[in-house]
Parts: C-alpha cells; sequence; structure tokens
C-alpha cells in the first residue's frame, strides 16, 4: 500500500483531538502507512472561502495537494469537508490547463508545484476500498451483531461526485458495507440522508440548526437506533454538541454519537475510554451498556449444541 | 477559472426545471427558502434585493441539487455567486467575517487544542504553513492588481 499523508484538519485538532485519538489507533492498528507532514494550512473551509474569495480557495487547496504531491504519497483524511474541498479544487485544475498554470505560476513563487497527481480519500471509502472489507472483518475482535445504528453519511463524503468518484452520490453504499463488516445493522429511514444542518450554525441561525438536528434525532428515537454513527466532525459538532445543548433545555433524545473511527476501535478491542469516548457531550454509555449486555449472553447456538450432544430420547 | 462567474445559459434552463426543489434540505424545512425566486430575480438583473437577504446564507452546500441536476449545476451555484457578490460589498453574517479573518490571518480556522493533545497522549503538532500561506496571499494579490492595472491600460 501506498503511503499517505493524514489531513487532520482545523476541526478534529481544535475541537476534537479524540477523535484524532481514535483515528490513529485504528490507523496503528491495521499497521497502515500513515505519515505527518509539516505545512498544511486549512483545507480551506469551501462554505467560507469559496463565498468571499474563489482564487484563494483554489490557491490554497493547491498548495495543499502540492505537499502531497512532492512527497509522492497519496492524502487520507478522517474529516469529509477536508476531502471534499481538497478534491473539488484537484479535480478544477486538472480540467483546466489554463487555470492549472495560473495556479503553478504562483506555487512556484513559494518553491511549491501542484501536479495533481496524488489521491485524496476519505477513510470510510478507504477502509472500503483501499485496505478492504475483509481485512476489517479478519482483524476485528469483537462485532456489534445484535446493535442497530443509524448512519449519516455526510454530505461531502459522496458528494461532489464529479470530484470525489467515490460512491454513489444519491444512494451511497460504502459506509453501510463497513458496518455491515462490522456487524452492526444499518438502518434504513427516511431523513438518513439529509444534511445535518451544522451550517445554519455558521451563519449565525442557531434555532435553523436546532431544527435541522431536531427533525432527524426524532426519528431515529422512533425507529430505535442504538446510536447515530457518522464520519464528519461538522455533523458530530451538530448532532452531539446541539443535541446536548437541547437536553439541557428539557429536550431529551437520548441518541449517542459516535465517530466511526470509534466503533472500530471498540471493535478491535479499546476501551471507550482510551478512545476518548468519555468526552463526548451526549453520554455513551447506553450504547456501551447494550453491547457489553449482549456479550454476557450465551451464543445462540448453545441450546441446539447441547442437546445434540445429549442422550437420546429413544 | 480563478475568478468565479456565473454561466447565465445553464441558469436559464434552471429556472424551468425546479427538480433540485424537493430533495433541497433547506427548501424542505426552511419556510421562506426557495432558490428558484433569487434565479428568476438574476435573470431579470434584479439580483441585489437578494444580497442582504439571508436566504442566501441558508444554502447548506450539500450538493444535493447538483447531483439531481441533469446539467450538473444547481441552485447552489447561483446561491454562490450571490454570496460573492455579497461579501464583496462587505454583507455578510457576523460569523462569516469573523471565519475568514482568522483564516486569513493565521490560514487556519482554529489551532491544536494543545492541552487536550496532552492528556490523550497525542504526538506534537507538525509545523504549520502559515509563512507561506501568507506570501501566497499577497502574491495573489500582486497578480490581480497587476490585471487590473492592465484592463484599464
Amino acid at each position: 500500500m501506498k503511503e499517505f499523508a493524514v489531513f487532520w484538519g482545523c476541526t478534529i485538532q481544535t475541537r476534537f483531538p479524540f477523535i484524532e485519538k481514535s483515528t490513529r489507533m485504528v490507523l496503528d492498528s491495521f499497521a497502515l502507512p500513515h505519515r505527518d507532514i509539516d505545512g498544511f494550512t486549512c483545507c480551506p473551509e469551501k462554505s467560507l472561502v469559496n463565498n468571499i474569495d474563489h482564487a484563494a480557495f483554489v490557491v490554497t487547496a493547491a498548495r495543499n495537494v502540492a505537499l502531497v504531491d512532492e512527497l509522492d504519497y497519496d492524502l487520507v483524511s478522517p474529516c469529509t469537508g477536508c476531502v471534499s474541498n481538497l478534491a473539488t479544487v484537484k479535480c478544477e485544475l486538472n480540467a483546466n490547463p489554463v487555470e492549472k498554470d495560473e495556479v503553478n505560476s504562483m506555487l512556484k513563487e513559494v518553491g511549491r508545484e501542484f501536479t495533481g497527481k496524488a489521491k485524496l480519500h476519505h477513510l470510510v471509502p478507504f477502509f472500503h476500498d483501499t485496505v478492504g472489507l475483509q481485512t476489517v472483518k479478519q482483524k476485528i475482535k469483537r462485532d456489534f451483531s445484535g446493535m442497530q445504528v443509524a448512519l449519516h453519511y455526510g454530505c461531502h463524503m459522496i458528494r461532489p461526485s464529479h470530484a470525489l468518484k467515490n460512491d454513489n452520490p444519491l444512494e451511497p453504499v460504502k459506509f453501510d458495507n463497513l458496518m455491515a463488516a462490522l456487524g452492526a445493522k444499518s438502518l434504513q429511514f427516511n431523513t438518513k440522508l439529509m444534511c445535518c444542518g451544522q451550517g445554519l450554525d455558521r451563519i449565525d441561525e442557531h434555532e435553523n440548526a436546532l431544527h435541522f438536528a431536531r427533525i432527524k434525532l426524532k426519528e431515529l428515537k422512533a425507529i430505535g437506533a442504538d446510536a447515530l454513527v457518522l464520519c464528519c466532525p461538522s455533523c458530530f459538532l451538530q448532532f452531539d454538541n446541539n443535541q446536548f445543548l437541547m437536553e439541557k433545555e428539557g429536550e431529551k433524545f437520548g441518541i449517542p454519537v459516535i465517530y466511526f473511527t470509534e466503533l472500530m476501535g471498540l471493535a478491535l478491542g479499546f476501551e471507550p475510554e482510551e478512545l476518548g469516548m468519555n468526552n463526548h457531550r451526549v453520554d455513551c454509555s447506553p450504547f456501551i451498556e447494550k453491547w457489553e449486555a449482549l456479550k454476557a449472553r450465551p451464543p445462540k447456538e448453545n441450546g441446539v449444541q447441547a442437546t445434540l450432544r445429549g442422550p437420546s430420547g429413544l | 477559472m480563478l475568478e468565479s462567474s456565473l454561466n447565465f445559459k445553464l441558469l436559464e434552463m434552471c429556472s424551468k426545471c425546479g427538480a433540485c426543489y424537493n430533495i433541497c434540505p433547506s427548501a424542505l424545512n426552511l419556510p421562506g427558502y426557495d432558490p428558484r425566486a433569487v434565479i428568476a430575480d438574476i435573470l431579470e438583473g434584479n439580483y441585489e434585493k437578494w444580497l442582504t437577504h439571508k436566504s442566501i446564507w441558508q444554502c447548506l452546500e450539500c450538493h444535493y441539487c447538483l447531483e439531481i441536476c441533469y446539467q450538473h449545476y444547481g441552485f447552489e451555484s447561483a446561491m454562490t455567486a450571490m454570496r460573492t457578490v455579497a461579501t464583496k460589498k462587505g454583507i455578510y453574517p457576523p460569523q462569516v467575517k469573523r471565519g475568514w479573518d482568522m483564516f486569513a490571518k493565521t490560514s487556519r480556522l482554529g489551532e491544536p487544542a494543545l492541552p487536550a493533545r496532552k492528556k490523550f497522549g497525542l504526538p506534537e503538532p507538525k509545523a504549520s504553513g502559515a509563512d507561506e500561506f501568507k506570501r501566497l496571499m499577497a502574491i495573489l494579490k500582486e497578480s490581480r492588481e497587476k490585471a487590473s492595472s492592465g484592463e484599464e491600460k
């Protein structure tokens, strides 16, 4: 497997270092050739930078990609936004040679060159396609059979598809397949692909952000999801933090919000505290306790096996 | 291209379709949000009234419209253009301004949380690219000034 640089992104490193922790534990457990490299900046965040200055968006992203191009690494990130933004710019430049030259003439002045050859992956499709689900199944120590989770894809893991080309942008399956490899049942529900709405908090519309969170959380409660599993730090902020804020106001949903790297870490045998799951604002213990209770339950085959081995009835 | 632009031909088609209106999360869940009205006004040349309207910021850039659009264009292109015009005129939600300032000043939207890193046993964060980023932004500014003074001549 080709060496790859991990692009952590601002949100994970600033607000959720425990997501970095669980990601590193998972990468190490699979002995994947991951590297940390100097010089990354913000990806940059599209909804902010691209709205204000498209050229600054393109040049900044191109420089980040140039850093991995130079080392002949690929790039992998546990953040959907980062991968989507970098891939959007990579695609734009590879499709527009004139613009690419223009960007490279600027990058040259700081000693960089964007070639656009590095592959950019989000960690979920990376596990699906590059590590392989068979390897995931072989590596885990205990699966999640008996647990039912609700997946939140995160818009930018799969869209825009012309740049990411990693799954069906309207009916994605790879995250579901990863859950199946971990033995968890992925519930199907109406708001599964609905945008989390965290962007509304970024434009000072907190009530509307809560409104979006509430729609999905209500449905999850109704269908009896054991947890909401997601793969994007902005979505995590929306469902963990905003759910907590609603709980404080007396509106309780009680849906644990779990990053996919934490779920993988649990399956690999790490303790919730080692993975930093006690740093979530919404309590994860209902999920952990249910899973522990399943462990205590005798295997289903016991009854049949015992009878088979017992004395004959005749 | 490096400077953003709007494709009026595609928008014209867009104004006659509206397929994305039925999957847009903001259109489905925020009363009064209707990008079709914005697009109709852009095509009429009456876009200015939207620059101060909250609607143009309520597009969540989930790219759902882009994916269902048979032109692979979508409302979001129009909304992004409106936001760009608004910010050029100095109109934006306060948080957007704060975010942009932090990005321009530090090259990031926040610095790694050092005490927490220590607690989790995470390695020292790698060197930031802030200095090179600032030089690059200065180069971009210079090239734009050169281009616009060329236009004037």
